[in-house]
């Protein structure tokens, strides 16, 4: 990250994104919860812009911020007394341990781990253009194989989906 | 396995944009399907066959106004008919060919009103009901020229009309009947191969002829389930037997039927105008009877075809100025009784326009 | 009818001479202005400069290149830490962004008033008239008569909740203004994933909407909340479909690619595809809740849907971003399928962006005609639309696209033969797959009953229904 923009709007998103994070699950009232979520999952594509990845920004938004945010409100509307208080829990405790655990193994693993990354001139030495036609290609050459398996497991869930909620016709 | 679903009552409630006046529809319904209506009525109630027993007959010519107070000169007609039956009074036929001829004009500004509602129940955001309204808006100066006012008319009397039409009348209505078929044809291009119009109103609402007689349904719901019934030919008053028309009778009984039902008779009813106006008799229009008729004791049902069905007047009188029981057969009151019927296992969207096509006024329904 | 009984006919106004004049000499004045347009055009005075106001961005971008050797004279440590292009970046983009919002907030005033008086002269009636000249004031008495009104939250509603969808709805109404391309140079942010985002953008909508009903504590708003998210959601997939077809034909995602490509071929995209262009209509029409597809604020049934508990500017702002919104997809209409800025070198001479105006003005004014004129479709008659219909014969229109496009690219005849042909290809396809999908799902016309009612003279009860239900 060389320019001052793409580090400001580094730390602006982040600290987007954690704060949406901390906030779902420190409200009360569960939808609120998923409205933070979904802030969170808008912080997270434009943390994806500021690694110019346009494609996966902007599929983040319309497959997540768009339906999926659908879903999970659904979902909690079909919870009896999803708006009621939380109250203090039993298992606090062992959340807040295993919690710290996986915090402490990601932050290992990505301090570690040794990303392969372009930046600034690099970028520029390569004439980046867009993400859509390399995706595109790999999608339907390399990875056509599991493109297609994605696709019939979808199916598959598409029609779990149906048969689950059909009503049985006697 | 399916998810658990409980009923829940929509409140369809006394103010809302389409129940046609202030009418409750509590409704029970299972995500968009109904499983329950209950209809509570009354929040219109004015007590108006109570109050009759205090005035005279001819005082209580109003009270009749205010039951449908879109089909005026029709109830008056209904109650006058009555009185004269009780009390045995001669009508000039002058004064029946202009009862005919107000009668009429009020059935096609009833129908225009209930066509234009219907469709704007369907959906389409008032234009129909504008374009329809245009013509209304005619009919209404007319009855304003002749006995100065649009909708509570008060024009009948007991033993004729009470005003000559102004001598402006006539070529007003001449221009008015000259015009109304190309304007029928309008509503006819636009609305009846319309095909959200049909996929919304066909085999909706359906009511079979046997249903219907059951269930005591009269006027054009009657017709659209198949059932050639009209009173104008089955039982002719105030000179509708001299006159040339049909009645249209539908096939299937759903919205459409009525709708299509309505559009025809308001064809008819300009060519009974046209016959009407032609034929029109000089002579009085009404004969002179006592300020305060006392008829000998007795009673008397007159029955005409009002827009909504057949509207019955009963009278019962005890030798006094005032009728001792006044009962005013309201044909919405009846028409509306088969709605949970017909909309029960139906959508909401669909109930509303078959609630529409049965084209209630709440004033006839609470009295 | 009688002038006074006719108060419509009887108000039309004569053309005295001093209007004649009037009209001649603004028509002078206008041939004069056009003639030295056209002289400026044609000798070439205009091209490129920076007063050349045919394209907006011409100007723009000379402003940038002054603004950037304004740059090169800052000291060295700003220079190290921003750039070298800090001052134009932010100017251009003020400006830009500037420049949006005060077109959207203009266009919604006026959108009020257009609106309801079209609406009122195809409902015989002249719509607004009170309120200033010609009912110009309208909207300004609508904002200042909502803006007055008590706040009332309902008993029982998440306050939170309440007060955030009127906000979560104007945003998607503002951020999908940015990709429109409005001349060759004026876009404010050509990304090239231009469709994708609109798409993406679109559908941020559905939550707010979803969550304005649930949290008015109300069935009305409940029932027309989940009424408009099935909808919503349903259409999201012909809609992508139909920019899919648009997308393989362009090869390319950025949105003045397309209108470009449109105005290299000089073709127009809705006349090449027009399954692509009626989906897309249809299906944005959908996403807008406007009739006939409008079953989600049905005054008639649920009063005003998800909208129900909403008071004041709240719903000012609800129904000043469906009015945007609007307009938003007649400028998307136009990009994709009408041909954008372009009107077949015309451009040279009108400002491209007064031909897009122009055009996103018709298909807006065919919204308000659909509005005004067809009644509205049952929520399972739409989704059974969406789904049987709408999807399966998009899916077909891609693979015939797919191989059109692969044919037209590896072909040697020239441009005009091989669009004539697509576009003939096309038109075939999609009547004849819609007619026989169509019967393949059940729909029969001719066994449909007879829809006119019988005329009769003879009265009779059930047994003369009988007889003529048996002779029908």
């Amino acid at each position: 990250m060389s320019s001052i923009g793409i580090v400001l709007g580094f730390y602006a998103l982040s600290g987007l994104t954690i704060g949406a994070g901390l906030l779902v699950f420190l409200s009360r009232n569960l939808l609120h919860s998923v409205i933070f979520v979904i802030l969170a999952f808008i912080g997270m594509a434009g943390l994806f812009v500021t690694l110019s990845a346009d494609f996966i920004a902007v599929s983040q938004i319309l497959i997540y911020a768009g339906a999926i945010s659908v879903l999970l409100v659904f979902a909690v509307m079909l919870t009896p007394y999803a708006s009621r208080d939380n109250p203090n829990s039993l298992f606090a405790p062992a959340g807040i341990l295993i919690g710290l655990g996986f915090a402490g193994l990601m932050g290992f693993v990505g301090m570690r781990v040794i990303w392969p990354q372009l930046t600034g001139s690099d970028l520029e030495a390569q004439s980046f253009t867009g993400t859509v036609r390399s995706i595109g290609s790999m999608l339907l050459g390399t990875y056509a194989l599991p493109f297609e398996l994605a696709s019939v497991l979808l199916l598959a869930a598409f029609i779990g989906a149906i048969a689950l909620v059909r009503e049985d016709e006697a | 396995m399916t998810t658990a679903s409980e009923p829940y009552v929509l409140n369809i409630g006394p103010q809302h944009p389409s129940t046609h006046g202030v009418f409750r529809l509590r409704v029970v319904m299972d995500g968009e399907r109904i499983q329950d209506i209950d209809m509570v009525v009354g929040y219109l109630h004015r007590s108006m066959e109570k109050l009759a027993e205090e005035r005279t007959y001819t005082q209580n010519i109003p009270f009749t106004d205010r039951t449908d107070y879109l089909a005026a000169m029709s109830n008056n007609l209904g109650y006058c008919l009555a009185v004269e039956r009780l009390a045995d009074v001669e009508v000039p036929e002058r004064a029946s060919y202009l009862r005919v001829i107000f009668a009429e004009l009020q059935r096609l500004a009833s129908h225009s009103m209930a066509n234009g509602t219907f469709i704007n129940d369907a959906g389409a955001w008032q234009t129909p009901l504008m374009y329809m309204f245009r013509e209304r808006e005619k009919i209404l100066d007319l009855f304003e020229m002749t006995c100065g006012a649009r909708l509570t008319t008060n024009y009948m009397r007991i033993g004729g009309v009470a005003f000559d039409p102004p001598p402006e009348f006539y070529p007003a209505i001449e221009s008015l009947i000259d015009e109304m078929p190309t304007r029928i044809a309008e509503y006819t291009e636009l609305l009846v191969d319309n095909e959200i119009l049909i996929a919304r109103a066909r085999g909706i609402g359906v009511l079979t002829a046997a249903e219907a007689i059951n269930g005591s349904i009269t006027g054009p719901m009657l017709r659209a389930s198949g059932v050639p019934w009209d009173l104008r030919k089955a039982e002719p008053y105030c000179a509708y037997d001299q006159f040339d028309f049909e009645i249209p009778v539908g096939h299937t009984g759903d919205c459409y039927d009525r709708f299509m039902v309505r559009l025809e008779e308001m064809r008819q009813s300009v060519r009974i105008i046209r016959q009407a106006l032609d034929g029109l008799p000089s002579g009085p229009h009404k004969t002179e009877i006592p300020l305060a008729l006392r008829p000998a004791p007795g009673e008397a049902y007159a029955r005409v075809e009002g827009p909504r069905g057949e509207l019955g007047f009963y009278v019962v009188s005890d030798g006094g100025p005032a009728p001792a029981r006044f009962h005013i057969r309201a044909p919405s009151l009846i028409n509306l009784s088969l709605l949970r019927q017909m909309a029960v296992g139906a959508a909401l969207p669909d109930a509303i326009v078959t609630l529409g096509s049965t084209d209630i006024v709440v004033g006839e329904i609470d009295r | 009818m009688t002038a006074a009984l006719d108060p419509i006919r009887a108000a039309r106004v004569p053309l005295t001479g001093a209007k004649l004049v009037i009209g001649v000499i603004a028509l002078v004045i206008l041939a004069g202005i056009a003639g030295g347009v056209g002289f400026l055009v044609v000798s070439g005075a205009l091209d490129g400069h920076w007063y050349d106001l045919r394209d907006l961005g011409i100007p723009i971008a000379h402003l940038r290149g002054w603004l950037d050797e304004q740059n090169k004279a800052q000291p060295a440590q700003l220079h190290d830490l921003l750039g070298d292009h800090w001052i134009s970046y932010l100017t251009t983009a003020l400006i830009g962004a500037i420049g949006i919002l005060s077109f959207v907030g203009g266009v919604l005033l006026v959108l009020i008033w257009v609106e309801r008086r079209l609406i009122g002269r195809i409902q015989v009636r002249r719509g607004p008239n009170r309120v200033g000249p010609y009912g110009l004031l309208q909207p300004v008495a609508d904002a200042i008569k909502l803006i007055q009104k008590e706040v009332l939250i309902p008993n029982g509603a998440d306050r939170f909740l309440f007060f955030l969808p009127p906000i979560l709805v104007f945003i998607p109404g503002l951020l999908v203004w940015g990709p429109v391309p409005w001349a060759p140079n004026m876009n404010y942010l050509d990304l090239n994933v231009g469709v994708l985002y609109l798409i993406a953008i679109s559908s941020l909508a559905t939550i707010a909407i979803f969550i304005a009903g649930w949290s008015s504590n109300n069935h009305y708003a409940l029932l027309g909340a989940m009424r408009t998210v099935a909808m919503m959601i349903s259409y999201e997939i012909p809609l992508s479909m139909a920019l899919v077809a648009v997308v393989l034909m362009t090869g390319s995602m950025q949105l003045s690619q397309i209108v470009q490509w449109q105005a290299d071929h000089n073709v127009w995209l809705g006349a090449l595809m027009p399954l692509a262009l009626f989906t897309f209509f249809f299906s944005s029409t959908a996403e807008l809740n406007r009739t006939p597809n409008d079953i989600a604020e049905a005054e008639s049934e649920i009063v005003a849907g998800f909208r129900t508990e909403y008071f004041g500017m709240k719903f000012g702002l609800f129904y000043a971003v469906e009015l945007g919104n609007a307009v938003a997809v007649g400028a998307f209409v136009t990009a994709f399928f009408l041909g954008g800025w372009s009107l077949f070198g015309l451009e040279q001479w009108i400002p491209p962006y007064l031909i897009f105006a122009v055009k996103v003005s018709s298909v807006y004014f065919v919204l308000v005609w659909l509005r005004g004129t067809l009644p509205r479709f049952r929520l399972d008659q739409l989704m059974a639309f969406a789904w049987k219909y709408l999807i399966p014969i998009n899916l077909a229109n891609t693979v015939l696209v797919a191989i059109e496009v692969t044919a037209f690219n590896h072909s040697s005849l020239p441009g005009v033969v091989s669009l004539g042909a697509i576009g003939v290809v096309n038109l075939v396809f999609t009547v004849w797959v819609a007619r026989r999908w169509a019967r393949f799902l059940g729909y029969r016309p001719e066994t449909e009953h007879v829809l006119h009612p019988s005329l009769q003279t003879q009265v009779g009860g059930l047994r003369a229904a009988e007889r003529l239900r048996a002779s029908s």
